[in-house]
């Protein structure tokens, strides 16, 4: 016995290891192995990393907060993001497929919380689009900023990119540039990064379904329309 | 000193322990344990990688790190070769545990190329990317860990 226990013990561990590999594989592969669509009860919990709900309602963030969709869809989806995160830049087009399958079932709400000291260029992102905002233009600068990210994120200056956007997208680009810097603009951002903080919000991009976070892995489209199947399933019962 | 015969010895056969000395077999543990920290912490990048996803952007900045050139070496993920390394380091420790010395000898040799490619990689991170991963520096720890350890059974022959 004590001559096969060491390799005994070192095809247990490689058995355990590739087998999670092959495991989480698998599931990532298969978008509804984990969201079982008959059983919306479990699912919403397997999606819901408990957020506690009394905490949000105590920061509400910026008002009114940047959303695509009726304020009365059953579904809401909350991001907060960085526009200088790779993986948000991601989830862009992705939350646009959503918006275009479910139409007014879903609103889809920004939330800014720019990772200060990760990125150096997402404040000035941030106050871009909230800039772009106060025009009335946040998601048509949200989606430049975003499409674009590649293009500017390794520049010194980022702020003549961001004009040239409010150029193209129609702004007036003078008063884009003041609004860049105004206390309003900040207002937004500090509001925000409060809701963010009430509710546990460690990085970006982070999405609440409803109130309830969704994982990580979760995020790309259709790993998302099964949970938002779920939950409105549940609401219609 | 006991140890010294089993560093000598070439031998596949294993060596009873009570000539191997409890003190170095406590260190071959200590030197398993560690690399399977260092297994787990590879597997999980391993499985971000697999899975498509580039980790979630935090304060500490991983997903500039995992989404970077530097990640992949002719599109195999960075972190499989690492998880490798920290099996070959483990199943070495084990069979050293229990007898077998010259795998301590061979353990030494990957650890020490181990060691040069964190320093590397840290360079890369600190100077070229600019972002650290705490995933990453998790390896850099359990690769100097083990590096220590490497370096007192040196010094004790």
């Amino acid at each position: 016995m004590k001559r096969i226990l060491p390799f005994l013990i070192i095809l247990v561990v490689l058995g355990v290891a590739v087998g999670s590999v092959v495991y989480y594989k698998k599931r990532a592969e298969t978008p509804t192995a984990s969201t079982d669509p008959v059983s919306p009860a479990s699912n919403s919990a397997s999606a819901a990393a408990a957020t506690p709900a009394a905490l949000a309602a105590d920061e509400p963030g910026a008002d009114p907060p940047h959303a695509v969709g009726p304020a009365n869809a059953p579904v809401v989806l909350e991001e907060f993001g960085d526009f200088q995160c790779p993986p948000c830049a991601a989830l862009h087009p992705e939350l646009q497929k959503i918006e275009a399958k479910y139409g007014s079932r879903v609103r889809v709400i920004f939330r800014e919380f720019p990772l200060v000291p990760t990125h150096e260029h997402a404040l000035t992102a941030a106050r871009a689009a909230e800039a772009a905002g106060m025009q009335g233009k946040f998601w048509e600068m949200h989606g430049m900023i975003y499409e674009n990210q590649k293009a500017w994120h390794k520049l010194f200056d980022v702020r003549p990119i961001f004009e040239g956007y409010a150029a193209r997208i129609g702004l007036d680009v003078e008063r884009f540039k003041r609004d860049v810097g105004s206390s309003t603009v900040e207002r937004r951002i500090f509001l925000d990064g409060k809701r963010a903080h009430a509710l546990g919000v460690k990085g970006t991009p982070t999405l609440f379904l409803n109130g309830r976070e969704v994982p990580f892995d979760s995020l790309p489209a259709e790993r998302l329309s099964p949970l938002i199947d779920a939950e409105l399933a549940r609401i219609q019962k | 000193m006991p140890s010294w015969r089993a560093f000598k010895s070439n031998t596949l056969q294993p060596i009873p322990d009570e000539k191997v000395g409890p003190r170095a077999v406590s260190f071959y543990w200590t030197a398993a344990v560690i690399s399977l920290a260092g297994i787990v912490d590879a597997l999980y990048l391993t499985i971000q990688h697999v899975t498509g996803q580039t980790v979630r952007c935090t304060l500490s900045g991983c997903s500039e790190v995992l989404s970077s050139e530097y990640a992949t070496i002719g599109g195999v993920p960075l972190a499989l070769v690492g998880a490798i390394a920290y099996f070959t380091v483990f199943s070495l420790a084990i069979l050293a545990a229990f007898g077998y010395a010259f795998a301590w000898k061979l353990l030494s040799i990957v650890v020490g190329l181990m060691f040069l490619t964190t320093l590397w990689l840290l360079y890369l991170q600190a100077f070229v990317i600019g972002h650290f991963c705490q995933y990453c520096l998790v390896s850099a720890a359990v690769t100097t860990c083990l590096t220590v350890l490497v370096l007192l059974t040196l010094r004790r022959r």
